[in-house]
């Protein structure tokens, strides 16, 4: 029998209503209770309180679970979905249910940046050469060879990362040169601070994902300066450091977290009435922006001086499939949320779709979608000079 | 999938030693036919109160042929079959007796065709009652019938259980709004009840298969009535120091003439609650609030609104707020459908009851029940459908301790019976499900129930579909004690 580490109380919050199935990507793809909130919470409280088998479709269910966190919001109960599959995927994985070893080898290399440029290079190659699985999300024009950012001063901090910094590096540039437009002199956080753990957290390390926060918490906590991030998976999971130590220290750390469109909206009265570009950008909700920051509403905000038409995406407040690492796992569930996703947005007419994760858009992109995040758009705008 | 799964069920390893089992696959498809423990479990029981049941095998039918073998598959191995919706139902009329095939249908979940010359959308059952109505905006149409669940529950289980909401006051129930089913009965026959012409040919069935809980048969497809959305609604929000007060209100409105969309009761602890959820600005200081929804043109809502606010203050409302803006009333309907759910704040498990009383003696059943939740030291909520008089009494307990399922049962009773000697009846919209079998024996006489198992008879002869539901043993034809039964192993 298999002790899941959940207490009982958290359990007990769900009342089996049902009112999160329709908000669940999973449940809305196959319409089965196994993949929904519900059916996964109900087969935690069997197995945590009355000792019922973990059966391979109960690690199923739970594996196939995108921990988008939609239901959260949905939930009437406040039932802390996330923090529940957090720790059944970790007891999982502890017990060998679910992530062999040799599906743990990707994620050391998140905390090691050198190394993960140095294979970025090699997948670069291996894709060029069609060596690599299609599903293998990655963007077509990463450079062999690529500069780290340059630090412009000492207002903020940018958050970096891990893949996107060795992926997407080009975001990140714009992301300092509209801070820096703003009057900030940027600090980004580069090697220093590898990785956040928010991908070895989903995956059920969670271990690692303690050890990493640690680690990031006394690496910039030198100084009270605010830290800023343009990947809203990571700054969720920076904003959540609190919740994860349960330390005073996680909890002052997590209160100088700020999603980057957050910032930029409390500041964009420096600007005066810029060029807007003539296009229209559908924006796409990142899940980790809209259920777990809750500040997706900042990203229209800072759009809506730069552009022509915003267009909201009506996609029923489901996840795109992405979910970090899960369109590696669950290729299929994964196409299958993003064919939602994509019908909705071919559905509207539009320039380009705007979204502030670098997982969804890659995930996105892999389908042709014509997508950036909103410092991209923006910088491009601020680019053009500004209207006087 | 991973790729060992498609493996092995490539090589057959995942096909039951059950023939009736293997049948269903090679009528389905592997990955649409479930049968392990897990599985099993998790189609053991809806959002009720009451103990499991046992899950056969699971489906998920994508086509009307194929609910079609699935019941004839089951009739060739006299086995039960029961569908399932959402399993959002409170009255466990999903809940699996007898280890029947379990029919899911929301993979069958297609707006098939809206013929707005006729006003009538064509759905598959498993559609969500409010995707439907969402996908009807752009027409300026709506399905009227909007359960609590809306958000979640089928319009297959909507046709299963009769169901009501809100705003059925002015529109009526489901039954108001379905003009034909295609349905699939025990037998495996496909027949078609009822139809587009205001006066079908023949007995009109669909009174009949309407709210049977699935013991006539499987709806596959459902003509249902869309609506026109009104030009304008108003939506007030009155607030009381007493729930009497409320009561009357709501009696003194209908008797002035007036039939609002809607109108809602929330007492003070469940408003407290739902404010908590949602912060729509509920006032949490009033004994109970009334919400009233009044819609048509707008001349009409505008007079309609003030009358109300008349009736409102005479009988004692300390507040009365109109919502400004169409954010403002969907904040509040959602806290108001939300309720149910909101209410774990306070406590791990409810037992939400429906009972229908009439509307002029609402105060004084309310203060009965009150008095029963004083006695058996339980919480008890109110929010309820107040303009026709339909309960929602939530008894709220922790399941884990020793007896308070049996205490609540118990309450539950009492509460039943009091509505019963005020003239009500047992369900408004949750159906009898197992919840309320026993209690049927209280509002029909024997000979009643002889007649509905008759009807019962005529389309179930083997009594196969959902068996052990809304009729009370001695009246149904399977006696639930066998069926609780649990015959272990068998599919292992």
């Amino acid at each position: 029998m298999v002790d899941l580490k959940i207490g009982i109380e958290e359990l007990n919050t769900c009342v089996q209503c049902g009112l999160c199935l329709p908000h669940c990507p999973t449940f809305r793809i196959t319409g089965e209770e196994a993949m929904s909130p519900r059916g996964r919470i109900r087969l935690m409280q069997e197995i945590q309180m009355n000792d019922r088998p973990i059966t391979k479709e109960a690690v199923d269910s739970f594996d196939t679970c995108i921990q988008c966190r939609g239901c959260e919001p949905a939930c009437p109960s406040g039932v802390p979905y996330g923090s529940l599959i957090e720790q059944t995927k970790s007891t999982l994985v502890e017990k060998k249910y679910l992530l062999p070893k040799w599906q743990q080898i990707p994620f050391f290399f998140l905390t090691r940046p050198r190394l993960l440029r140095f294979f970025t290079r090699l997948l670069v190659v291996a894709k060029k050469i069609h060596l690599l699985p299609n599903r293998f999300a990655m963007p077509e024009n990463i450079p062999i060879w690529d500069k780290p950012l340059r630090e412009s001063g000492n207002d903020v901090y940018l958050f970096t990362g891990c893949v996107m910094d060795a992926w997407q590096r080009e975001t990140h540039r714009s992301s300092k040169r509209v801070l820096e437009h703003l009057g900030f002199g940027v600090t980004p956080t580069g090697d220093r601070i590898p990785c956040c753990g928010a991908l070895h957290d989903h995956a059920g390390l969670m271990q690692s994902a303690k050890d990493i926060s640690q680690k990031v918490i006394r690496s910039l906590s030198e100084n009270e300066l605010p830290i800023l991030v343009d990947s809203a998976g990571c700054g969720a999971a920076l904003k959540e450091y609190g919740h994860l130590l349960g330390t005073d220290e996680a909890n002052r750390f997590s209160a100088r977290v700020f999603d980057i469109h957050e910032w930029v909206a409390e500041h964009l009265d420096v600007l005066q009435s810029p060029a807007k570009l003539p296009i229209s950008v559908i924006v796409q909700d990142p899940c980790h922006l809209r259920h777990v920051q809750e500040s997706h509403e900042a990203v229209r905000l800072v759009l809506e001086p730069f552009v022509e038409t915003l267009i909201d995406l009506n996609d029923d407040g489901l996840c795109c499939g992405a979910g970090g690492a899960f369109s590696l796992f669950q290729p299929a569930l994964a196409s299958q949320a993003r064919e939602r996703k994509v019908a909705g947005i071919r559905a509207q007419s539009h320039d380009v779709v705007a979204s502030a994760n670098p997982g969804c858009m890659l995930h996105l992109q892999q389908v042709g979608v014509n997508i950036k995040h909103p410092m991209e758009i923006i910088d491009e705008a601020l680019s053009r000079g500004i209207q006087i | 999938m991973s790729f060992l799964d498609r493996f092995k069920k490539a090589i057959g390893r995942t096909t039951s030693q059950d023939p009736f089992v293997a049948d269903l696959i090679e009528a389905l498809s592997a990955e649409r036919v479930h049968f392990d423990a897990t599985q099993r479990f998790l189609h053991s029981h809806d959002a009720s109160v009451f103990d499991e049941g046992n899950a056969g095998p699971v489906c998920f039918p994508i086509t009307t042929q194929e609910v079609q073998e699935i019941m004839q598959i089951a009739q060739q191995y006299s086995r039960p079959v029961v569908a399932r919706g959402a399993g959002t139902g409170l009255a466990g009329g999903a809940i699996p007796l007898g280890e029947p095939a379990v029919i899911a249908m929301t993979k069958m979940n297609k707006i098939l065709e809206i013929d707005i010359d006729n006003r009538v959308a064509w759905v598959e059952p498993g559609v969500i009652n409010l995707d439907l109505s969402i996908h009807l905006q752009q027409y300026g149409y709506h399905f009227a019938p909007d359960p609590s669940s809306q958000q979640v529950c089928t319009i297959g289980g909507n046709v299963a259980n009769n169901s009501g909401g809100p705003h059925c006051l002015a529109y009526g129930v489901t039954d108001a709004h379905v003009l034909a089913l295609e349905v699939i009965l025990p037998d495996g026959e496909m027949a078609v009840i009822g139809g587009l012409e205001p006066e079908p040919e023949g007995l009109d069935l669909r009174g009949a298969f309407i709210g049977s809980e699935g013991t006539l048969g499987i709806t596959t497809k459902i003509g249902v009535r869309i609506t026109k959305t009104p030009p304008d609604v108003r939506t007030l929000l009155l607030s009381f120091s007493s729930m009497r007060d409320a009561a009357q209100t709501v009696s003194a409105v209908i008797a002035a003439g007036i039939v609002p969309a809607a109108m809602e009761v929330m007492d003070q602890r469940i408003t407290n609650a739902v404010e908590s959820f949602v912060g729509a600005g509920y006032p949490i200081d009033a004994a109970a609030v009334l919400l009233v929804e009044v819609e048509g043109l707008i001349d009409g809502t505008e007079i309609e609104a003030s009358h109300i606010r008349e009736i409102g203050f005479k009988h004692g409302a300390t507040n009365i707020r109109v919502a400004d803006s169409e954010q403002e009333r969907e904040l509040l309907w959602k806290g108001r459908k939300t309720a149910f759910g909101a209410i774990a704040q306070i406590a791990p498990d409810y037992y939400l009851h429906d009972t229908v009383v009439p509307r002029s003696s609402l105060a004084d059943v309310l203060e009965k029940i009150d008095e029963v939740a004083e006695r058996y030291e339980l919480i008890v909520m109110n929010v309820f459908h107040a303009g026709d008089g339909n309960l929602h009494p939530l008894l709220l307990f922790d399941a884990r301790e020793e007896g308070m399922l049996e205490k609540v049962h118990a309450a539950g009773a009492e509460i039943m019976r009091i509505s019963l000697d005020a003239g009500g009846v047992l369900s408004g919209e949750h159906g009898i499900g197992i919840e309320k079998q026993a209690y049927m024996n209280e509002l029909f006489t024997d000979e009643d129930l002889n007649h509905q198992n008759r009807l019962r008879y005529a389309f179930d002869p083997d009594c196969r579909s959902n068996p052990g539901k809304v009729l009370p043993a001695g009246h149904s034809c399977a006696d639930i004690q066998a069926l609780k039964k649990v015959p272990e192993g068998i599919w292992g």
